[in-house]
Formats: C-alpha cells, structure tokens, sequence
C-alpha cells in the first residue's frame, strides 16, 4: 500500500446493503481507487465442528446440511464420502449416479443464484429478476425429488435416501429441455450485453499466479484460466467416467483474464455441462439398491464399531470442499470433523482483486467470487400490488401443500409460478393472507 | 503425477519418512484408483516436505485439520500434488504432532501464501503458534475469546458452552 496522506480508511460490513452475508472489509482508499483491504470473517460462526463433538454421526449429517443454505448436497456429499473412506462403506452403483445428478442440480440454482445477485450487484434488477424466476424451474425439481426446496436431507452414508422414479424421470428431462432452450437467451443478456461488459471486464481481476499461489478454487480458479475441478482431477463417484472437462473462458473463444466478465462465462457454461451431466446419468444409471445400509439403526450401531479416519472431496458450485473425520470405536460422535468450504480458500483471492479498482465496484467484486450466500425469503409476499405478511406457521402449511400438489398430480408445468387465479381470503384484522401456495 | 513420484520426493527430503499409500477405488463401469498417502512428519521435516511437494507439481493446500490428543496436538496438513492434473492428483496428508508445552511450528506461507487461512484458524482454536506467518490476527473468532475451542482441557470453552446451555434453557 502506498503510503501517502490522502489515504483514507473504509468499513464496508459486517452489515451494509452491498454485501449479502455479514464480513467486514476495511479498505484503504485513496480518492476512489482501493489501495488495500483488510478482510475479517466469522461474524457468521456458530462454531458446527464444535457442535459435532457432542452429536452423533446422523445427527451430525443433518448438521453438515445446515452449514449452507445453498450447499446442502455438496456438504452432507462430502461428509458421506468422508465417513465411507473411514469405516469402509460401499456405495450401490445406482447411488452414486443419483448423488451426482443432485449436485448438478444444485449447481445449476447456485450458478443462477449468483447470476441474478451479480446482476444485481451490477444495478440491473430486471435480469436478477429474470435469472431468479427462470431458476424456479430447478428448485421445483428438487421439491419434487425430495420434498424440499433446501435442505434436502437425500445423502446418507452408503447411499441416497430418495430415488428418481419412473414418473419423476420425464420431469427431470423437462427441465433439461427447459434450460437448454434458455441457454442462449442466458448468455445474451450476461455476456453480449454491452452494459453488463463494461462493468465487469477488466474489473476485479485475479491473475492465473496469483489464483494459483493463493490455492484459489471453483470458479474463481478457472475464471483465471486454470484448469482446476475436482471432479476432472481427482476422481470420485462416477465423475471420472462421465469425462467432466473443467471449464475455462477458453471454451468459450476467449483468453482468460481473471475478471468479473470471465467468472460470468465460466458459471453459465457450467450450468450447460451440469444438464449435460444430469442427462447422461439419467440414461446411464443402472437399476438397484439405493443404499446398502436401509435401516438406521443398523448404520448407527455399525458406525459406532469404526475405528479409523477419512477425507471427502467433491467439487461444489463454489468450488473443493473437503471434509476430514476421525472416529474411534465405541464413541458415538466423531472426535474430529473438519469441514472447508470453498470460500475459505477463495478468502485470500479478494485482496488482488480488491487492487486499484474503484469504490463503486466493490459489490460486484465482493459477489464476483460468489461467497457462500442463503437468501430464500418465502415470507414477505407482494402480489397486486398489495403486501401481506405470512405467518411461519402459514409458510408451513403452504409449503407442505405446494408438495404435496406437485408429487400427488403432474400439475408442475400447468400450474407454474404464474398461476394466480386461486382466490384469497381476508382475516378478521383485514389483513389479506393468500389461501395457497401456488404463488409463493 | 503417480504416488510413487511423490513418495520418492518426500523420502528425498526428509529421510526416514514412510508414506503410507491408501488407494481407494473410484467408478462403476471402469473404476480407477486414486492414489492417497499419508505420511508422519516430524517437525523439523515439515518445511523441507512441504518444499518437497511444491518442487513435485503444481501444490495445492485444501486445509489443515488438528485435534488434542491428550498429551499433544496433532496438525494434519491437507495437500493435493498435480493441482489440475486430469485425473492425476495425488492427494497428500502431512501429519505433525507437537507437545503441548511447546506448540510451536514452522509456517509454510512462505512457500504456500495460500495457506494463510489454515494457519491461522488453527491458532484461534488450537492456541498453535507458527513462526514466519504474515499475520496472527483472528479470522473467525471475536479477538477477546477465551481459551481455544478444539482443545479438551480449555476450561474457559467449556464455561461457555455451559453459559449457552443455561441461556438457551431460559430463552428456549
């Protein structure tokens, strides 16, 4: 930092309306450009690893769930790859094709996730608006698969707890079909847009060295031109036979330069890779077992004879997460869970990033490496114009009905997100609560 | 990059080191092995091993772990060696156990900037030190926290988890 006297300090966060989870960035500016930051986490830590210690290992997968709003395959994935490693668990064939097509689901809502909050982040809330109506279409696949927008509960250890039925299979070709055609439209409004690029090239850029020496992963790595993806690189369940290519600016015509614009390609054209990925498994999956362990108690008390350690591995949307655990006989909990998640190695990227570039873009910069974010706000509903305000209790009920609905009828594509003609009713202190959930 | 080259680079380094292979079988219709070692590392030996990976291919540090086992404190440093090798990454665990009267180790930033994070996340929560690191400051934990979290004899941890307890019980 150039020690001058017209260097002036300042916080952005714990809690500022650029940034979406709490971190504090203290910058060192001088005029409008940034001539350092200082990064400080934790403002978010509930201490989960400490928690573990005292849990036994279910109840700590449904812990590893909770790390992340938006990770909730990736890490309970990794925890089960971690505890099979340690206690010498086959996982069926047909298991380790569904865990694969979950993880690509969720990468594809992550990837559009962060695609509407850059956006966003941009000043262009019509295509945030746009990218996050077309990203209902996924997580209502995954409501169907599992019941659940988030939080879906579907690794245990040996297997998955929820098969892709015959009835469910056209669904998930459906959904295909859906985002491939969109793909383009996609494309156009992020990369061929003029605004959008003049904001986002050459802005926040991260140096393929740089990346490198400061062990930068996902994404944020290959946005920089290096070749880096777990499942490309370090096989595990079926990613080494599915031939996944890690995806560079390169694949789409360009040389990388490390900047917001390129951290935009690389996520889009991974959403196209991940429908070609749910595609294939869906074809290639043998039928069987879905788990070799079908009764939890028999796990449990199988577990609880482990002696040994584990690593898991598997490549998020964010990037390598990887979980170590050690257990030992007799002890229910695991003596030790450590748990990385992809921002953890990215932490260290924003401080290239953050050189010499404007005031006015630290949002996008700070969104650019898409740290780890959980904005699912079902509770607040406007509609005509009026709001209302839900209940939890109501948000319940709607939810259970909402699933209800889509597993009982094939009404998923006729009764969209669109569909508001169901009526309303009006509680006594006038308030008016929508009756359904069709439209949440 | 085979775990054979890596295992030659570390027994090169530092002698008397005996990796130890684990490899797992990976795939359905055509599985492949993939290559894990783990090896005991002493701690004058780290930094030389360490050099030793990075000299090997392209070196990538995923994380430490660490525990109390009583006596001492076990760091297990987490590395792949051929980062972005298509299918040819070798995933590599450096374990180093230091005493607890003197829980001190070398850093490897110097070699790894990358592993600032690591670093310095095990000295909040295992009171660790490591000389030559750029900076100690906290990342994740308040700077005034009492005690160190992961490790079993830390009174002041255990206060606090029984003050959460009695808080939740009254607010709950």
């Amino acid at each position: 930092m150039a020690e001058t006297q017209n260097v002036y300090e300042i916080p952005i966060g714990p809690i500022h309306p650029a940034l979406k989870e709490p971190i504090r960035f203290t910058f060192q500016v001088e005029g409008e450009r940034i001539r350092g930051v200082d990064i400080r986490a934790g403002f978010a830590h509930r201490g989960i690893e400490f928690m573990a210690m005292k849990r036994n290992l279910i109840q700590t997968l449904y812990l590893s769930e909770r790390i992340c709003g938006i990770c909730s395959i990736s890490h309970p994935i990794t925890i089960t790859l971690a505890v099979e490693r340690a206690a010498g668990i086959e996982v069926p064939p047909r298991a380790q094709y569904l865990r694969v097509i979950y993880s690509e689901l969720e990468r594809i809502h992550s990837h559009l996730l962060w695609a509407g909050v850059a956006a966003h982040e941009l000043g262009f809330d019509t295509l945030l608006h746009l990218t996050w109506k077309v990203r209902e279409q996924v997580l209502d696949l995954l409501e169907e698969l599992s019941g659940n927008r988030i939080d879906y509960a579907l690794p245990i250890y040996g297997g998955v707890r929820r098969d892709v039925s015959p009835e469910q299979t056209p669904k998930v070709e459906a959904m295909v079909r859906y985002y491939r055609g969109l793909l383009d439209e996609l494309l156009d409004a992020f990369l061929r847009d003029p605004s959008v690029e003049a904001r986002t090239r050459d802005v926040g850029i991260l140096t393929s060295e740089e990346a490198d020496s400061l062990c930068a992963v996902g994404p944020t790595a290959r946005a920089s031109g290096l070749s880096k993806d777990v499942r490309q690189d370090r096989p595990y369940l079926v990613y080494g036979e599915l031939g996944v290519k890690a995806i560079t600016p390169r694949d789409y015509g360009l040389e990388p330069r490390g900047d917001v614009y390129d951290k935009a390609v690389v996520r889009l054209l991974e959403v196209a890779q991940s429908l070609d990925l749910i595609e294939t498994c869906l074809y290639e999956m043998p039928e069987g077992e879905i788990t070799s362990f079908p009764k939890v108690p028999a796990l449990l008390a199988y577990l609880k004879k482990v002696e040994g350690e584990g690593l898991g591995w598997h490549e998020a949307p964010r990037g390598e997460v990887i979980h170590y655990i050690r257990l030992e006989a007799g002890v229910e909990e695991p003596i030790v869970w450590k748990v990385k998640a992809p921002t953890y190695s990215n932490l260290m990227s924003w401080v290239p990033m953050f050189r010499d570039q404007e005031v006015a873009d630290i949002p996008i910069i700070a969104a650019s490496i898409d740290p780890c974010m959980c904005c699912m706000d079902r509770v607040h509903v406007v509609r005509d114009g009026s709001p209302a305000t839900v209940l939890k209790e109501d948000l319940l009920r709607l939810s259970r009905a909402k699933t209800e609905r889509m597993v009982g009828g094939s009404r998923l594509s006729a009764s969209g997100p669109r569909s508001t003609a169901h009526g309303r009713r009006t509680t006594d202190n006038g308030q008016r609560t929508p009756d359904h959930g069709g439209g949440l | 990059m085979t775990a054979d080259q890596v295992t030659r680079a570390l027994t090169a380094a530092v002698p008397g080191l005996q990796p130890e292979l684990r490899p797992r079988s990976v795939g359905v219709r055509t599985p492949v092995e993939v290559p894990e070692l783990w090896v005991d590392v002493p701690r004058e030996g780290l930094v030389p091993a360490v050099a030793a990976l990075k000299a090997a291919g392209p070196l990538h540090i995923s994380v430490i772990s660490g525990r109390d086992t009583g006596e001492g404190i076990e760091l297990l440093y987490h590395f792949t060696v051929g980062y972005g090798t298509p299918g040819g990454e070798v995933t590599v665990t450096l374990r180093v156990t230091v005493s607890k009267s003197d829980p001190v180790l070398p850093s490897i930033c110097g070699l790894l900037p990358g592993a600032e994070t690591a670093e310095r996340e095990k000295i909040e929560f295992l009171g660790v030190e490591f000389t030559g690191i750029p900076s100690t400051a906290h990342v994740f934990l308040p700077d005034d926290f009492p005690g160190y979290p992961w490790r079993k004899d830390d009174p002041e941890t255990a206060k606090l988890v029984n003050r959460l307890v009695e808080w939740e019980g009254k607010n709950g």
